[in-house]
C-alpha cells in the first residue's frame, strides 16, 4: 500500500523481487544500484548470508525527485528464494505495491519456477489482493545460459495471465530496466 | 492492513497531529527520536534529532525485525508480540505496534529510563490509534490527489532516470 504524505508532499510505493532462489533478483538490485545516478539512489542494503544468500531481503531506496511538488520514493525489496523461507516472503511482501517476479529460464529451473509463481499467487491473495488486478511484471532471466528454455515455453507455463514480461541477463543488465519502468509505471498506475 | 486500500493517504491536518504526538513523547522522555512506521516499512511521520541516522532503512530494518518477531510468535502459538525492546551499549530502541499496520518507534541512550519510555509510548500509541483510524477512513473516503497529469510526468521521469 503506496504512502502519501500530503504534508511532507511525498509518495512511498514499495515493489518486491520474488522468485525461486538463485534466479537473480539481488543481481537485479546491484545492477540498478550500480547504474542509476548518485542523487537518485540510497544506500543497498543487504541481509544476506555469509555466501551471499540472501536470509531476509534487500533493501534498495530510489528516490525520483520532485514531481509536481511531489517526491516520489520507490523502495525496491528481494525475498529469499530458498523453499524454506515462506514466511520471510511473506513478511516482505507484506504492503507490497507491485511484484517483478524473477524466473530462472534454465530447463531444471522450470518446475521451482512454477512453484514459486504459485505461491505468489497464494500469498497475494492472502493479502486479500485479486491476484489478476495485481501489479506484475514478469522477468525471464538468465537469456545467456545453453540450456534456457524457449520463450514461448515459459510463457505457456508461467504467463498464462499475460503480464508484461522481459527477456534478461540481470548480471549484464539486460532487461534490468526494461523490468523496472515497466512495474514501477504499473505501480503509478494505480495510486 | 486494509486490501482494498492502494494508497494511504495522509493530510496535513493528520500528519500534523502524529508529529505533535511523536515531540511530547520525545520532550517528555528524554528520548533522541520517535518514528511512526508503517508494518510495510515505511517512516510515516519521525520527529526529533532524525539526522543522525539514515531513518529509511532503518524503518525498512525495524519493520523486518517485527515481521521476524511476529512468526516467532506464530511459533510460540502466542498472538504476537506488541513491544519489542533492543539494548545497545549507546542506544536503545522501543518498538510497540499500534492496532496491526503501524510501529512506534522511541530511540533513546542512557539518560532515559526504559521504564518512562514504556509508560509514555502507551500513552502515545493510544492517541496514534484514534489520529490513524481517522487516516484510514479518510484515505478510503477520498478520491485519487494523483492526477493523470501527475502521471504522465512520472513516467517521463521512470523514463529518463531508469536506463543503462
Amino acid at each position: 500500500m503506496a504512502l502519501i504524505n500530503v504534508a511532507a508532499k511525498e509518495i512511498h510505493c514499495k515493489i518486491v523481487y520474488y522468485g525461486p532462489g538463485l534466479g537473480g533478483k539481488t543481481t537485479n538490485l546491484k545492477y540498478i544500484h550500480a547504474t542509476v545516478p548518485k542523487q537518485a539512489k540510497g544506500e543497498l542494503l543487504s541481509i544476506a548470508t555469509e555466501t551471499e544468500r540472501t536470509l531476509f531481503f534487500d533493501f534498495l531506496p530510489l528516490d525520483l525527485g520532485s514531481v509536481h511538488g511531489f517526491q516520489t520514493v520507490f523502495h525496491l525489496y528481494t525475498v529469499p528464494g530458498q523453499v524454506l523461507y515462506e514466511r520471510t516472503r511473506v513478511a516482505v511482501l507484506n504492503g507490497a505495491d507491485g511484484v517483478v517476479f524473477v524466473a530462472d529460464s534454465q530447463r531444471h529451473k522450470l518446475e521451482e519456477d512454477v512453484r514459486s509463481l504459485q505461491e505468489l499467487a497464494r500469498n497475494v491473495t492472502a493479502q486479500g489482493k485479486r491476484f489478476l488486478d495485481f501489479p506484475l511484471v514478469m522477468q525471464y532471466n538468465k537469456r545467456d545460459m545453453d540450456n534456457a528454455l524457449p520463450v514461448q515455453i515459459m510463457d505457456q507455463y508461467l504467463n498464462t495471465i499475460r503480464v508484461p514480461r522481459f527477456e534478461a541477463v540481470a548480471s549484464r543488465g539486460l532487461g534490468v530496466f526494461d523490468t523496472l519502468k515497466t512495474i514501477s509505471k504499473m505501480v503509478i498506475n494505480k495510486l | 492492513m486494509d486490501p482494498q486500500l492502494t494508497s494511504l493517504i495522509v493530510s496535513e491536518r493528520e500528519t500534523r497531529l502524529i508529529e505533535d504526538c511523536l515531540e511530547r513523547l520525545v520532550d517528555d522522555t528524554g528520548a533522541n527520536y520517535s518514528m511512526l512506521l508503517d508494518k510495510s516499512g515505511q517512516v510515516v511521520a519521525a520527529q526529533g534529532d532524525t539526522a543522525r541516522q539514515d531513518i529509511t532503512a532503518l524503518g525498512a530494518l525495524l519493520a523486518g525485525t517485527f515481521a521476524s518477531s511476529r512468526e516467532v510468535a506464530r511459533l510460540l502459538k502466542e498472538k504476537d508480540f506488541r513491544v519489542l525492546f533492543q539494548q545497545g551499549i549507546k542506544e536503545n530502541i522501543f518498538t510497540e505496534l499500534i492496532g496491526e499496520q503501524w510501529m512506534l518507534v522511541v530511540m533513546f541512550d542512557k539518560r532515559t529510563h526504559i521504564g518512562l519510555v514504556k509508560v509514555l509510548a502507551k500513552r502515545a500509541t493510544d492517541e496514534l490509534t484514534s489520529i490513524l483510524d481517522t487516516v484510514r477512513q479518510q484515505s478510503r473516503a477520498k478520491d485519487a490527489v494523483i492526477s493523470s497529469s501527475f502521471r504522465t510526468s512520472m513516467e517521463d521521469t521512470i523514463d529518463l532516470l531508469f536506463k543503462d
